[in-house]
């Protein structure tokens, strides 16, 4: 039951419809508003420091935990793939080579633990 | 056609179209990675092939579909879907902010298909061109923006209708979602310049796996709101 939601049509098609507004709207939105609307600097920051922290909040649950509870262990390959990838990519700014490297190291945990 | 090209394309110079389009070229292989790990991702979180293909074709923004995805699988509430994909989003208003002088003579649908096809590679090679420029909203600017734009859409499209369909023949025990998290680490590490942010992208990260237990999946709109509160807070202690 992990993908419940991807089972019922009508909440699948209104999510989608409502994301391609969300999509539309926040690329758009200065093209559109009036040249006297202008972003107040505290708001600007707040805007700068939103879509890391939002991805933050999405990356964080799926290396530390599994099915909604904290999951800290020797066993989670998925947190050992992502932390060498991460390391990867801080040190070689490549995105292809870190994929690689998640991708190797939990199929050789996988396969070997 | 060409009544659909007028009202949603202004009128382009051709030689800085071809320099658009050769410009955004030099960038296809990155772009089908994103396309092809995101298509996959969509198919192996269990998602059919006609819902993912209205998915990815409509949506258009790669790393809010992916942010999405997993909210979507667990049937959260759609306002935390929109919300979330609204935050990772919010760039994109920096973006229309910053090249505004550019976009406010067309008309409102060339403004907002413009808006629509502005992505993260368009406006930073955008940007880069127009450097230094005195002038604004010239075809020029246009032909440049609609040559990067168009080979955007197309190398992406194409590379996620691919990975939607290879993602549907791989089995989810090989863990290819694993590649899309390594492709929103890939966004989040160059946004971490500076230690307030860092502070904020640490603070979320760990709320959200403690607010896991939240009703409706609350937990994330709370973790991002106090890691944006922290980076402002020690944003502000630094410029002291």
């Amino acid at each position: 039951m992990i993908a419940a939601g991807f089972h019922d049509a009508g909440y699948m098609i209104t999510a989608v419809v409502g994301l391609t507004i969300v999509t539309f709207v926040t690329r758009s939105l200065f093209f559109v508003l009036p040249a006297s609307v202008r972003i107040p600097p505290a708001v600007e920051r707040a805007l700068r420091f939103a879509p890391a922290c939002a991805l933050a909040a999405i990356i964080a649950p799926t290396m530390f935990a599994r099915q909604g509870h904290v999951f800290l262990s020797w066993h989670n390959n998925h947190l050992w793939a992502l932390l060498a990838a991460t390391a990867f990519f801080v040190w070689r700014r490549n995105l292809m080579w870190a994929m690689v490297v998640a991708m190797t190291v939990f199929t050789v945990l996988r396969l070997c633990f | 056609m060409r009544r659909i090209r007028h009202l949603l394309m202004p009128a382009i110079d051709r030689a800085a179209l071809r320099e658009g389009l050769r410009d955004m070229s030099h960038l296809a292989v990155a772009i089908s990675v994103w396309g092809l790990v995101t298509g996959v991702a969509i198919v192996n979180r269990g998602m059919g092939i006609p819902m993912a293909l209205f998915f990815s074709l409509t949506v258009f923004a790669g790393t809010a579909q992916l942010a999405a995805l997993p909210l979507m699988a667990a049937g959260a509430p759609l306002a935390v879907v929109w919300v979330t994909a609204t935050l990772v989003n919010l760039r994109f208003v920096i973006f229309s902010a910053a090249s505004r002088p550019h976009f406010v003579h067309l008309t409102v649908p060339q403004r907002i298909w413009a808006g629509y096809l502005n992505g993260d590679l368009g406006f930073a090679l955008f940007s880069r061109r127009f450097d230094g420029y005195d002038t604004t909203g010239t075809p020029e600017h246009y032909g440049y923006f609609f040559g990067t734009a168009y080979v955007n859409y197309f190398v992406w499209h194409v590379a996620s209708v691919i990975g939607i369909i290879l993602g549907d023949l791989a089995p989810t025990s090989w863990g290819l979602e694993i590649a899309a998290t390594v492709a929103m680490i890939g966004v989040v590490v160059p946004m971490a310049t500076r230690w307030p942010i860092v502070a904020g992208i640490v603070v979320t990260g760990v709320l959200s796996v403690l607010t896991l237990g939240m009703p409706m999946r609350l937990g994330i709109v709370v973790s991002v709101i106090a890691g944006i509160a922290v980076a402002s807070v020690a944003e502000t202690v630094a410029a002291r």
